[in-house]
């Protein structure tokens, strides 16, 4: 049982490490996203779309990646992180998750 | 077995037992609106609270990472990630169980709790 308990916790842990990304850089890269999603990532541009500010850098990454691997299916998001870098989603995330906006923890 | 099968065969013990679970849930709906129970909570809110309602809670299992801060997010926004869920165009094992025990009106209900109308993003 324990043998089984450690291998699930390997597994668990053994996703590739989310990098820390650039903030500035992020930025640099954002305009693209700007379009939907408002400059500072809290202002979408139809309620379809979500906010993005002050949302956890990890978990705007794990979605990126989804995106770019197919885990996660949308056409739009789909195409758009195809050409990017691991390293620029990255720096997305922690430019977005830097902003300030509406998201916030509720019971 | 490997461990990606273990870790699979896990996932999918997870999805099925918490579907199980929620779907003894009764089907109608006992508060003002649909999917709300009495009192204006949506009906399942409990079930978001115990990640969703945690500062800085963590997933342990696919993946490590924050769970995603739901209050405030656009209202359609998290129809559509609940409906993404239920279709199973996107893959959290609980996340998958859960929302397939919600009906429209839930989701609805759930999203005119957390989420957030565009006026309150200009602030």
């Amino acid at each position: 049982m324990s043998k089984l308990l450690a291998l699930v916790l390997a597994a668990s842990v053994s996703v590739p490490a989310l990098a820390a990304g650039n903030a500035e850089a992020g930025k640099q890269k954002s305009q693209a996203c700007a379009a939907c999603h408002g400059p500072d990532g809290n202002h979408p541009m139809t309620p379809d779309f979500p906010r993005l500010a002050g949302q956890h850098p990890d978990y705007l990454l794990k979605a990126l990646r989804d995106y770019k691997s197919g885990a996660r299916k949308n056409p739009i998001m789909g195409g758009q992180v195809q050409a990017l870098k691991d390293e620029d989603l990255a720096d997305l995330a922690a430019y977005f998750s830097e902003q300030s906006g509406t998201l916030h923890v509720k019971r | 077995m490997k461990i990606r099968t273990i870790t699979k065969c896990l996932g999918t013990l997870l999805a099925v037992a918490s579907a199980c679970a929620f779907a003894q849930q009764p089907a109608q709906s006992s508060g003002d609106k649909p999917g709300e129970k009495a009192g204006g909570l949506p009906r399942f809110q409990s079930m978001c609270v115990g990640c969703h309602g945690i500062p800085y809670y963590q997933t342990a299992f696919p993946q490590v990472y924050h769970v995603p801060k739901i209050a405030g997010q656009s209202r359609q926004y998290i129809v559509n990630a609940l409906k993404a869920y239920k279709a199973g165009d996107r893959s959290h094992p609980s996340m998958q169980g859960i929302a397939k025990s919600l009906s429209d009106d839930d989701m609805a209900a759930l999203a005119a709790y957390y989420g957030a109308d565009p006026a309150e993003a200009k602030k």
